[in-house]
């Protein structure tokens, strides 16, 4: 469904090379992770493919150029942002999600459609207790789920995520797991994220950045038997283990910790 | 007839710097400016002021275009500092401190040569409606007119603003233009009023959060048409007032300074509660 050929970009403003010659194909309605350390190029990837950023290359989105389908682009992808502080503003959760339904919203007024659309979204992501809460009221576990959900209220084919398990405590980056992938069979999602352990729980497709550069593309399997690549990327050991038939990757310290405890 | 446009003209002033209050505020998602605090109402003044000291003679028509160059040119110059040095609520506050400051001083300096000329010119520091006549109802129906259609083009597009410039830009907003929009808006409109009026401060900023406060939201298509109602009922209190009660023991008093009395003090909860965290 998106197709990235040749794709660089460079900052004009400071001369950084973000991404060089990524060259990807994303499946669709899958989890596809962007996986990588810090100043790997993630973020920039996404914008690229949201169109929020220039660059040299090609991103394809149903075989057609995404440059030249710019509003239909704005109606079908959701790209999830961090939001400003707004509090002496008086900006709401329902606010935030009502002014997120924008492409897909008709008419001048919030519709009806609108209401409904963003009713399911708070009753799915567990906000409807928090609607008339003003931002600078959530915690930051609360604010990246007001984030996610302001992603998904115009009803998104394509979902890009930032770090969308940032700032999420241990039961929330499980709950937040098991939804994208729920909700994969319908959307095709691309999330971004530091987090080894947190990707192979969620994800089925990965491409692994260094440096700008894609290192490793591949399904699930192909990358728990890659562990020496992760190595050189995150110049940490990984290893892999099952969970409830899951296979899952965890940096080589946890796994210590792990034998550690089992010897207790 | 007079107290007649007099009525109208305060209701119709409310209702334009109301406006111009709440898009300015959406567009710069900042909760403490309105076009005083921005510098456009002094530079608007300093225009006036040195078109009337400038040419022999002036109609309303070359004043109000003046007054509007110099509020755009003030505005811009108080964006493009604040910007500079940060882009935050306070920068602009900052900024806005050293435009005004500039231009009404200046405008205080061309007030020696002008008031000569124009018997009220003093009063509009502060803005007054004692000169209220039928030649300055085209002007102000103009700014009225420029605010309602900013609130129908805008007010869907700045409450997507108002989340981020990315989030608007992912969401088919294009923050820069519609910024740009919004303060070509709100500055011409505002400015037109100044020239007609003289500055009013305040009234702006004070309208926009009594509204969001009485709505409990931020939606700019839900809150603009309110303050403006809200601006004009403390216009045309404020004057009526100063008019009919104060005018009985010490003269008349300008209306733009009873709402400075009100709406400076509002201004200063703003910021306390700006730094403490608290809401509105």
């Amino acid at each position: 469904m998106i197709s990235i050929k040749s794709l660089s970009v460079r900052y004009k403003s400071s001369g950084v090379v973000a991404l060089r010659d990524v060259s990807i194909d994303i499946p669709s309605n899958k989890v596809t992770c962007i996986l990588g350390p810090n100043a790997s190029g993630k973020t920039t990837l996404l914008k690229a493919i949201a169109q929020l950023i220039n660059y040299d290359g090609v991103v394809e989105v149903n075989g057609r150029d995404a440059r030249g389908i710019i509003s239909e682009l704005r109606r079908m992808l959701s790209c999830s942002s961090t939001l400003e502080e707004l509090d002496l503003l008086g900006v709401t959760v329902l606010d935030v999600l009502v002014y997120s339904r924008y492409p897909a919203s008709r008419g001048f007024f919030t519709s009806e459609e609108d209401l409904r659309r963003v009713s399911e979204v708070c009753e799915r992501l567990g906000l409807s207790d928090l609607v008339s809460r003003r931002l600078g009221e959530l915690s930051a576990g609360e604010l990246q789920r007001v984030v996610l959900a302001a992603a998904l209220v115009k009803d998104p084919k394509v979902l890009l995520l930032d770090e969308p398990d940032g700032h999420l405590d241990v039961y929330s980056k499980t709950w937040l797991s098991s939804f994208l992938r729920e909700i994969s069979s319908r959307v095709t999602i691309v999330l971004s994220t530091h987090d080894p352990l947190f990707a192979s729980m969620t994800c089925d497709y990965y491409v692994v950045l260094s440096r700008g550069r894609v290192v490793f593309t591949g399904f699930h399997d192909e990358l728990l038997r890659n562990t020496s690549l992760l190595k050189r990327v995150y110049n940490v050991s990984f290893t892999s283990i099952s969970i409830g038939g899951l296979r899952v990757l965890i940096p080589l310290n946890q796994s210590a910790y792990r034998d550690k405890l089992m010897r207790q | 007839m007079y107290r007649l446009y007099r009525a109208l003209y305060t209701i119709l002033a409310g209702t334009v710097l109301a406006a111009s209050g709440c898009i300015l505020q959406a567009s710069l998602r900042n909760p403490l400016v309105d076009h005083y605090v921005l510098g456009t109402g002094s530079g608007a003044l300093f225009a006036v002021y040195a078109t009337l000291l400038v040419l022999d003679h002036v109609t309303l028509w070359i004043i109000s275009l003046a007054a509007a160059i110099g509020g755009l040119s003030a505005l811009a110059a108080t964006i493009l500092i604040a910007e500079s040095i940060s882009g935050s609520d306070i920068a602009y506050v900052l900024s806005g401190i050293g435009v005004t400051s500039l231009f009404s001083g200046l405008s205080v300096l061309l007030l020696y040569y002008v008031s000569s000329r124009c018997g009220y010119a003093s009063l509009m520091l502060t803005g007054t409606f004692i000169q209220s006549r039928l030649e300055n109802l085209p002007y102000a129906l103009i700014a009225a007119i420029l605010v309602v259609l900013g609130y129908v083009v805008l007010a869907k597009r700045l409450n997507v603003v108002m989340l981020g410039d990315d989030h608007a830009a992912q969401l088919g907003v294009d923050p820069g233009l519609t910024r740009l929009l919004a303060s070509i808006i709100a500055g011409v409109s505002a400015s037109i009023i100044v020239s007609q009026f003289g500055v009013i401060g305040f009234l702006g900023l004070v309208t926009p959060h009594t509204a969001r406060f009485l709505l409990k939201t931020s939606d700019n298509r839900l809150v603009i048409p309110p303050a403006m109602a809200l601006g004009s009922l403390l216009l045309f209190t404020t004057d009526t007032l100063s008019r009919s009660l104060v005018a009985r023991v010490v003269g008349e008093v300008p209306a733009g300074a009873v709402i400075s009395a009100i709406g400076a003090p509002f201004f200063l909860v703003l910021l306390v509660r700006r730094f403490r965290g608290g809401f509105t």
